[in-house]
């Protein structure tokens, strides 16, 4: 973790090369054209918050400097003073004095003294000539000065992320080679290499971070346009904007989020006057907010609307056919929010300009499954709603759990699982042909993952709890507010994984969302939960 | 509830400083906005109850942005940042309506001191103009 000092000081450098950068350029085009109005404001207004920074940061020497070029470009631009004679060679040797000092910043080394440059501005600004003997010396330490910031493709970066994931497959590879050759060179040579790799891993994925205040800091003006266009009124709060994500990740959920907050516009909160009958205030709330749990990117978009009503979404998801009208009475209310997702399940009453035009929440969570993350919804009638998206800060690198089945190994997405249990038989109970395991106080189903996935077409069998001995080790799977137990032989361990997509025609078997290979060499398919959760909807007694 | 503040400053550097000053204090930070068109809109879509809004910005000064803000919602407590040397502009900033202002560098202290000075004001005189509009 940096410290906020570190923090402020990287900030610091990154903004003052910048500027540096620019008086070159705004400079150039002063000498060109003395009366160039933009280019004499821009470098009044660097000049004035390098001034600002370095204060700040107590290089109190460098904000003098900057103190005196603004105070001349602020005489220059009101005509007390003209970019000519003696007046260029000071400037330019200020942003060249200003560019050495804030490398000897950049590299820790000692500050150049810089009296006679303060001297002559100094004179500059009280009408003095300046005296210019120092000009020479100025002359001999210029040099031509990069940019310390490349700004760089993303597909570039894409690029080396994957050579980074086949890196790391190998280099498991040779590591676990190492143990078993039992060659002391060739371990030390593994290890190594596994230190490398891995650093090599994170900071190729560091590179690819941005804060999500890029995309959260579009919305006050998508929300103002949404807002005048419903005629309602709302209050934005955005928060976490520096939290950090994978570039990619932010432009997969950009469209998700979009919608989350068109929504919440268009269906959740009420015009004014509807708010006020309820006793809310006329300005509704709405929150886009970012926070970290464990490895994950939380993003919620919460308002304070009038609610999803659980019952008209039961009385919709019957009338369309998904779900019987007897099962449909017992499923709880985040069960019954979960149709909210699937394909077409629109709640929109009328279609406004703005939202409810067919397509629904399904775009979101298809979205937001394609990254391996999670799409939640609280909501309580008449007081609100939140969407929360889970995703992972990364996209090559996933916390997963291995586990046995038949002698193989299998991998599931941290992210999928709520937790982990080892019961007993007798713990378990059969109603309706079903398993069911008393978890956290909920009633979960529990299946056996060996009869799903041998189960081809057919329904699954009505279980049998004479079947199951000794303690049973149990994943509580989470996809769409549902939770499912899948019964394992053994759970391995914990570890991060780099996901390959199958190759064809494999990738035609939905239950699996990719392969990772393991340190010994081993294939290890990693089990869609998504994918698996639906299976057993489709196949359940 | 947490007093919620818009910070207004074309400098990320400055802006986080400040951000973390008043998050550290427990106000709500809404928004963030580098230049004065950000700000107008930021301004509009967060309703903040105060702004800390520097006087020289890129496309347009901070007064300019200072003016447009009051016109639209006059109640905003609104407090001025400004290296020195701007004097000028920051007494006009005070003559159209910024209830204080403050000088960089500044200290942490200073900052939170007339952050909430300005707030305390503005909730004492400004609340009898503005109750209609979002007070209750």
């Amino acid at each position: 973790m940096k410290s906020r000092d570190q923090e402020y000081r990287e900030m610091f450098m990154a903004e003052a090369l910048e500027y540096y950068d620019a008086m070159g350029r705004h400079i150039s085009e002063l000498e060109k054209n003395p009366q160039a109005d933009a280019a004499l404001n821009e470098l009044f207004r660097l000049m004035h918050n390098l001034k600002a920074n370095a204060r700040a940061m107590g290089f109190n020497e460098l904000g003098e400097i900057a103190h005196g070029m603004e105070t001349i470009f602020g005489l220059i631009r009101s005509k007390e003073k003209a970019f000519t004679g003696s007046v260029i060679p000071v400037i330019f040797g200020g942003i060249d004095t200003i560019g050495v000092i804030i490398r000897a910043i950049g590299e820790d080394a000692p500050l150049p003294e810089a009296s006679m440059l303060l001297a002559n501005l100094d004179r500059l600004v009280k009408g003095e000539e300046p005296i210019l003997d120092g000009e020479l010396a100025a002359e001999d330490s210029r040099k031509l000065e990069l940019s310390d910031l490349v700004y760089i493709q993303i597909k570039k970066l894409d690029h080396l992320l994957n050579l980074v994931g086949e890196l790391i497959i190998d280099r498991d590879r040779v590591f676990t080679l190492g143990q078993e050759i039992g060659n002391p060179a060739l371990q030390a040579v593994a290890s190594h290499l596994y230190r490398i790799a891995d650093e090599l891993q994170y900071s190729v994925m560091d590179a690819r971070l941005v804060n999500v205040g890029s995309l959260f800091n579009k919305f006050p003006r998508v929300v103002r346009d949404v807002a005048t266009a419903e005629q309602k009124e709302v209050n934005l709060t955005i928060s976490g904007q520096d939290i950090q994500i994978d570039r990619n990740i932010l432009q997969i959920i950009t469209d998700a989020l979009l919608h989350l907050v068109r929504n919440a516009i268009g269906h959740g909160i009420e015009q004014p006057a509807e708010r006020e009958k309820v006793g809310k205030p006329p300005v509704g709330e709405l929150a886009i907010l970012a926070s970290t749990e464990r490895d994950d990117v939380l993003i919620q978009v919460r308002d304070d609307g009038q609610g999803i009503d659980v019952e008209s979404v039961r009385r919709k998801a019957v009338e369309r056919g998904l779900v019987s009208a007897g099962a449909a009475a017992s499923l709880s209310p985040s069960d019954v929010r979960a149709f909210l997702f699937e394909p077409g399940f629109s709640m929109a009453k009328e279609v406004t300009d703005i939202s409810g035009r067919g397509v629904g929440l399904d775009v979101v969570k298809l979205a937001i499954d394609s990254l391996g993350g999670q799409l939640r919804v609280d909501s309580e009638l008449g007081k609100g709603t939140t969407f929360t998206l889970v995703l992972p800060t990364s996209i090559a690198v996933k916390g997963a759990l291995l586990f046995e089945l038949e002698g193989r190994s299998y991998a599931l997405l941290l992210m999928h699982i709520d937790s982990v249990v080892s019961l007993w038989p007798q713990q378990l109970h059969v109603v309706g042909g079903m398993l069911l395991a008393e978890v956290q106080g909920e009633n979960v189903p529990v299946v056996s993952l060996r009869q799903l996935l041998h189960s081809g077409d057919e329904p699954l069998p009505p279980a049998d709890r004479s079947e199951l001995h000794g303690r049973q080790d149990i994943i509580i799977a989470n996809y769409n507010n549902r939770r499912l137990g899948l019964i394992v032989d053994r759970f391995v361990r914990q570890q991060n994984i780099v996901i390959k997509p199958m190759s064809q025609p494999l990738d035609t078997i939905d239950l699996f969302g990719g392969v990772t290979l393991l340190g010994s060499g081993q294939v290890c398919l990693v089990l869609d939960v998504p994918a698996i959760t639906r299976v057993f909807l489709a196949k359940r007694p | 509830m947490k007093n919620r503040i818009l910070i207004v400053d074309d400098s990320f550097y400055m802006r986080t400083m400040l951000k973390n000053m008043l998050t550290d204090a427990g106000y709500e930070v809404v928004g963030e906005a580098a230049n004065g068109q950000q700000a107008l809109e930021m301004a509009t879509a967060t309703r903040p109850d105060l702004i800390t809004l520097d006087v020289i910005l890129p496309d347009n000064t901070g007064l300019d942005v200072l003016k447009g803000i009051r016109q639209e919602q006059p109640e905003v407590r609104i407090v001025m940042c400004s290296a020195v040397g701007q004097e000028v502009i920051v007494n006009e900033a005070l003559e159209s309506g910024a209830v204080a202002y403050i000088v960089k560098p500044f200290s942490e202290e200073k900052v939170l001191e007339i952050v909430s000075t300005a707030l305390q004001q503005g909730s004492s005189s400004a609340d009898a103009a503005s109750d209609t509009d979002e007070a209750q």
